[in-house]
């Protein structure tokens, strides 16, 4: 397969690192020099940024974590004032303060490099038609595809959240060759193409370009055996950049992280210790060339691990493992993540419910689907009139609705149905 | 070609390069802006081997130059045209130019061909080569600084503010001939305070700030660089809220 940016992603490693090793130091000098958290979390840890001379000395940096972003909402981790922001974006879901992210044009113009480099690795090129079935409203990295595929000279479908039979019958006008979406929307497509007979043969389609929600392997079997199309993974953080982080290449042994811009650590999420090459543990990443919104040492909550040995593809890019798990509770329905802090946040507005709930994720072949919530309501409440029910049951999914942007089922109940407490899973 | 790492030096007791890294492949043109003082130019003196560094690497075709005396850097294939001082104003043309081959071989044929190249590149050194350094022009003396510095055929060639001081048509004279001694295969790491000219022209760039590298890109996204806007062509902010 050809690469995007072989001068890059064929660097020898050691010119790679030297390359970082140079990003680094001026990742750390703007991001004290710019950023008052940064400065400040420099002089607490008592590091001098003068001191941070090789990959090594970043380990004395302190991490900076999901909380940190939301304490110093709206633009205090900016690294550049608001008019070289081109774009501010706001991900939906999370609890507590919100996080705004922001982008200037050339922050927009490395991102969509990342996700072309992803294309161009799988065998999309310009004569593909893209059909991306994301959510453009809620997954802000649908617009990615748009903007990666224009820069390869491929076309764009943006289908977005049109039905399963309106987009199969896309599928089949405009022969559509590739589909971006959620794994368990593919899944979905999949279930209407038996419901309606349609065949297989029918469709245009080659590769599938699949991620925003964890998916295994035997997932992976059934969409390429019953959309007869190769799938790959694609990865991304929503505090930086999503997708364009990592993405699979035709080998698809592992994903390869763009070191170019991202320097990527794997430590033990309890002891914060780096672990070795290979070892599971959670991400952790450093933005080397971002300009609007440094991170250092961003911890990711995902769990994976990192190979450093060459790809049969080419690239000396370090490979992760596709990411399963999580070190916190998130959990991703439909591609959109969801906190149980949020639920929590959002039955504490509602009197008679909580506090406690719990959250039964309904799958389907190991897929997240629908989310259902079970709450705790108070025994005046269950021996309340049955209309009096419904309309408070509407009532939290009305307000969970709002909160999270899915739609959630309710069921209220007494309190020894809910697990306790707080309790997720 | 040249890589540097974690770079310090000092006046006295005072840090004017603080762990600078960067490097420079062959066949580039890497320009460095800074405001004044942020030791651009004592980067240089560190690269010649005129100022000393501590701590770090200077790695200069594989070959470790810390320590080395500045001839022996001269000999490896780094020349410095400095900003002041750049010929020797009691001598002539020609012997400014005889001077610049000083540390090479002194194979009079080849050195009568390369002075022909020279005057091919500066006819008016030609017309001049009889006249006293001191009595050119400013971008006379500029063209003379360069051509005694290709007679010692470098392979980096390091210019600290060509234009300075010159006339705007010569300016734009002088940039075009910084470009075709890069297409002739000559390595470049410019100063400039003509931040724009020296992005334009570059193909990579780093900004120092107060001995630090603050900002790196290639030549057109830092010249789009609102940072290096406000910096270099004279715009200030207030506030992170500005719009």
């Amino acid at each position: 397969m050809p690469i995007f940016n072989p001068d890059v992603e064929t660097r020898e490693r050691k010119e790679l690192l030297e390359f970082q090793n140079e990003r680094l130091q001026i990742v750390v000098n703007q991001a004290y020099s710019h950023v008052d958290f940064y400065r400040k979390k420099f002089d607490e840890a008592r590091v001098n940024p003068d001191d941070i001379k090789n990959l090594e000395d970043l380990k004395r940096i302190p991490f900076t974590t999901r909380k940190d972003l939301m304490d110093n909402y709206p633009y205090g981790m900016f690294a550049v004032p608001l008019r070289d922001v081109v774009r501010l974006q706001f991900p939906m879901g999370l609890y507590g303060n919100p996080i705004v992210i922001g982008y200037t044009r050339q922050d927009l113009k490395i991102w969509r490099e990342l996700v072309a480099r992803i294309m161009v690795g799988i065998g999309i090129t310009e004569h593909d038609i893209i059909q991306v079935a994301f959510n453009y409203g809620l997954f802000f990295g649908a617009i990615r595809f748009n903007q990666s595929a224009e820069l390869i000279g491929a076309a764009v479908v943006p289908t977005s959240i049109a039905s399963a039979e309106v987009q199969l019958r896309i599928m089949q006008d405009f022969r559509s060759t590739v589909l971006a979406s959620t794994p368990s929307f593919a899944l979905h497509i999949i279930e209407t193409m038996k419901r309606k007979r349609i065949d297989p043969q029918t469709l245009s389609l080659k590769i599938g370009l699949l991620g925003a929600e964890p998916w295994s392997e035997s997932v992976r079997q059934v969409i390429e055996e019953n959309l007869n199309i190769k799938a790959y993974d694609i990865y991304g953080v929503m505090e930086l950049v999503e997708p364009g982080v990592a993405g699979e290449c035709s080998a698809r042994a592992g994903l390869h992280i763009f070191e170019d811009h991202f320097f990527a650590e794997v430590i033990d999420p309890r002891t914060g210790q780096a672990l070795s090459a290979g070892r599971e543990g959670e991400l952790v990443l450093t933005t080397l060339t971002t300009n609007a919104y440094p991170l250092l040492r961003y911890r990711t909550s995902d769990v994976t691990a990192l190979h450093y040995d060459r790809c049969s593809c080419g690239r000396t890019m370090v490979r992760m493992d596709r990411v399963i798990k999580r070190t916190d509770q998130m959990v991703s329905v439909r591609g959109i993540n969801v906190f149980p802090e949020k639920i929590e946040e959002v039955l504490a507005g509602i009197d008679g419910v909580g506090p406690g709930y719990s959250m039964e994720v309904t799958e389907k072949k190991g897929l997240n689907d629908r989310l259902k919530v079970l709450v705790e309501a108070s025994p005046e409440i269950l021996a309340a009139k049955e209309e009096k029910k419904i309309a408070l049951q509407e009532a939290v999914h009305l307000a969970l609705r709002r909160a999270i942007g899915l739609r959630v089922e309710v069921e209220i109940v007494a309190k020894d149905r809910v697990l306790g407490v707080g309790w997720r899973g | 070609m040249l890589k540097i790492k974690n770079i310090d030096a000092f006046f006295e007791k005072i840090q004017v390069l603080r762990r600078v890294s960067l490097h420079i492949e062959a066949g580039e043109i890497v320009s460095l802006i800074g405001a004044n003082g942020a030791g651009k130019t004592t980067l240089l003196n560190v690269i010649s081997g005129l100022h000393p560094s501590r701590n770090g690497s200077r790695v200069f075709l594989d070959v470790e130059t810390r320590g080395l005396k500045p001839e022996k850097i001269v000999a490896l294939g780094i020349l410095q045209v400095p900003e002041t001082e750049k010929v020797f104003n009691p001598l002539t043309v020609l012997e400014n130019l005889e001077l610049g081959a000083y540390l090479r071989s002194q194979d009079r044929g080849q050195l009568m061909e390369e002075m022909e190249q020279v005057y091919q590149l500066f006819p008016i050194l030609r017309d001049r080569k009889d006249q006293l350094a001191g009595t050119l022009s400013g971008g006379e003396r500029q063209m003379l600084a360069l051509g005694k510095a290709l007679m010692g055929q470098p392979k980096l060639l390091m210019l600290d503010e060509p234009s300075l001081g010159l006339a705007p048509t010569v300016v734009s004279e002088i940039f075009r001939i910084i470009q075709s001694l890069n297409e002739r295969g000559i390595t470049i790491l410019l100063v400039e305070q003509n931040a724009k000219e020296a992005l334009r022209i570059c193909r990579r760039a780093y900004v120092l700030d107060t001995g630090r590298i603050l900002l790196t890109g290639t030549g057109e996204e830092l010249l789009n660089n609102e940072e290096v806007k406000r910096a270099f062509l004279g715009k200030d902010y207030k506030g992170k809220w500005e719009r």
